[in-house]
């Protein structure tokens, strides 16, 4: 970790250490994003909602601007071992974060269809919110890991999706008995469903960035190890 | 430097006449030896202390004092008190600066010292506990790495010192953090971060309260000044005029025991606590019971569990109003049927005076702010009930003023409890 935070060339240095900072803009914009997710599914607020959607494009371009610079940074500075780890770690962090971005963006149109609809999401909301929570510290959590180059961190939210992976288990059971008592509320729930499944796959994204980050300080890759310590069994 | 000079002149001269006498003695050949063989002494003394030198260099050591033999003595002395003050003064240099630090991290504000390039240099552990901050990893890290927020990093790179940044924390939900940015020492930036959450709520609750007194005071009488003009222009029957007497004289009330509270809240703030009676509780608890049935009619089951082992020390006049808006409350809030339970129960360690409803109650999310000015769970049915919305604000100022608490809790559709906690200094034991 010293070794990658403190570079002898100092240009090269300065090139890394800008590329780190504009992943973690882009974080900072995408941990906002979901917290006015959030916000709006709790509230029915339509300022959020739109905020929500209309921030999607900013990470849009931070995405394809950070792709750009990395790139640029390997044809021309060559880098190699832990330095290529971080900007391979980077090129794949942004890429889930803007598809964390996605799903924000997700939410917020689902919450303006409930909306629209006259309903209110807030029947389900204290089990949805606590979900997004838990998803939102996990977003935090694995960007401070990266900002940190913490690994300990980063097995932490590992660790935490298995606990969102249940509790979406457990609200999608409880929205299927909803629907079944209450029929004509079909439509509406199913939106949530979609909003949860959203807020679920926040959690998977999170869980990656973690991964990444084990693989930047490590240089091990601790994707889909589970599955291969069982013998391939999903 | 002189005397150095003279010295070595004296030794060499004096090789150069033992070197002298040696060639008149023996032969030239040796004279030259004897006088190269002084010259060499003399180096190798030299040579010696040069040695001595090397060796502390190397690593300076002040606990054992540096001597050098003859001209070197005096070099080697003055190095030796030069490099012993240079330590003193770095030390007093040292406990200076943690000295300073120390300040810093004892401030009630964060703050953060950022070099030319956000870099954190410094950072307080108030900083660390607002910010999310870590001093240990995230020193030499951009402070915008660690506070993501877009509204900070934004205030960060436009570098507007004139005015700080208002900051919701998502790190800590609640939070309301005041950030302001300070240059100081060439392009170097200070951040100072306060948290200012009950400023926050402070202000709110002040301009809710305007808010709510104007509206308060403005529907009764939009209603009134209705009512006039309807009179003035119509021609009424008698009884259409009663009935719109009546309904105005009903909206005029209201607004008088608005202003009433507002009165007698201010003069409980204002007032200086009154002077501390002897509160005969039977008696008191016995008044309550007879109030709260005429105000029940019957509707209620008025239960007094209560022992009369204890009195109160305190203003009669301002508690005893306090308690009786507690069980007024309760029976206004319990549909017919209900019970409403009056406790009393005290001893040397405090009293608690309690309510007890089996009425609506109230959802947690209400609670802590039931005592706010104005603040109503259900504005309709409070004025339907007729409460200013003034009643708790002034039983937990007449209670704070006794020392006392107001405790809530209630459980929607089971019931509430409202109880008034107040310490042994304030019991009296028969």
């Amino acid at each position: 970790m010293e070794d990658i935070l403190h570079h002898q060339s100092s240009q090269f240095d300065e090139e890394l250490g800008r590329l780190r900072s504009d992943v973690l803009r882009m974080g900072g914009l995408v941990e906002n994003q979901v917290a006015t997710a959030i916000e709006a599914y709790g509230a029915c607020d339509p300022r959020a909602i739109e905020e929500t959607i209309a921030r999607d494009q900013d990470i849009n371009a931070l995405e394809k601007q950070i792709d750009d610079e990395s790139a640029q940074l390997i044809a021309r500075r060559q880098p190699t071992a832990v330095d290529l780890r971080l900007v391979f770690g980077i090129i794949k962090i942004v890429t889930d974060l803007e598809r964390i971005g996605d799903e924000a963006k997700k939410i917020a149109k689902g919450v303006r269809r409930i909306c629209a609809a006259g309903s209110q999401p807030t029947q389900f909301a204290p089990a949805i919110l606590h979900l997004a929570e838990t998803v939102l510290v996990m977003v935090r959590e694995s960007l401070d890991a990266f900002a940190r180059l913490d690994s300990g961190l980063a097995q932490k939210v590992i660790v935490d999706d298995n606990g969102v992976d249940a509790e979406f288990k457990s609200i999608v059971r409880q929205l299927i008995t909803h629907m079944t008592e209450e029929p004509n509320t079909i439509s509406m729930v199913m939106d949530v469903i979609w909003i949860a499944r959203s807020v679920e796959r926040i959690g998977d994204h999170a869980k990656n960035v973690g991964e990444h980050v084990i693989f930047i300080v490590e240089g091990q890759d601790v994707r889909h190890r589970r599955l291969s310590s069982n013998g391939g069994a999903v | 430097m002189r005397q150095e000079l003279i010295r070595t002149l004296l030794l060499t001269t004096l090789a150069g006449c033992v070197a002298l006498l040696a060639a008149l003695v023996f032969s030239a050949t040796v004279g030259w030896l004897v006088f190269c063989a002084g010259l060499m002494l003399q180096m190798l003394a030299h040579f010696r202390n040069f040695a001595l030198l090397d060796r502390w260099s190397r690593a300076p050591e002040v606990d054992i004092a540096l001597e050098g033999r003859g001209a070197w003595d005096g070099v080697f002395g003055r190095l030796y008190r030069h490099e012993k003050d240079l330590r003193a003064l770095v030390e007093r240099r040292n406990r200076r600066i943690d000295m300073l630090l120390a300040a810093i991290q004892a401030l009630n504000d964060g703050v953060v010292l950022l070099d030319r390039n956000d870099q954190i240099v410094f950072c307080n552990a108030t900083s660390e506990a607002l910010l999310g901050l870590r001093a240990r990893t995230d020193i030499g890290q951009s402070v915008a790495n660690i506070v993501r927020q877009p509204e900070f990093v934004a205030y960060l790179t436009a570098r507007d010192l004139s005015r700080p940044l208002i900051l919701r924390s998502e790190r800590n939900p609640g939070q309301v953090l005041s950030i302001q940015l300070i240059s100081y020492a060439d392009q170097r930036t200070l951040v100072q971060i306060k948290d200012v959450t009950q400023t926050d709520r402070l202000d709110r609750m002040r301009r809710d309260f305007v808010a709510n007194v104007s509206h308060e005071l403005r529907t009764p009488l939009t209603v009134l000044s209705g009512f006039l003009e309807t009179l003035r222009e119509i021609e009424l029957t008698p009884d259409e005029r009663q009935h719109y007497l009546a309904l105005m004289s009903e909206q005029s009330g209201r607004m008088l025991s608005v202003v009433q509270d507002l009165l007698t809240l201010s003069s409980i703030e204002a007032a200086p606590p009154p002077e501390d009676g002897l509160i005969d509780m039977a008696r008191i608890l016995d008044k309550l019971r007879r109030d709260a049935e005429s105000l029940s009619a019957g509707r209620h089951r008025i239960v007094v569990d209560a022992d009369d082992a204890c009195d109160l020390l305190g203003g009669e006049h301002e508690l005893v109003s306090a308690l009786s808006n507690l069980v007024s409350n309760a029976i206004r809030y319990t549909p017919a049927g209900g019970t409403v339970t009056i406790r009393w129960h005290a001893n040397a360690q405090g009293g608690v005076f309690a309510v007890e409803d089996t009425g609506i109650g109230i959802e947690a999310q209400h609670i802590p702010r039931l005592t706010e000015r104005f603040y109503r769970v259900d504005r309709g049915r409070s004025r339907e009930a007729g409460g200013t919305g003034l009643g708790l604000a002034i039983v937990k100022h007449s209670l704070n003023r006794h020392q006392a608490l107001l405790d809530i809790s209630s459980t929607p559709g089971v019931g509430s409890c409202f109880a008034a906690r107040f310490p042994g200094a304030r019991v009296v034991t028969h």
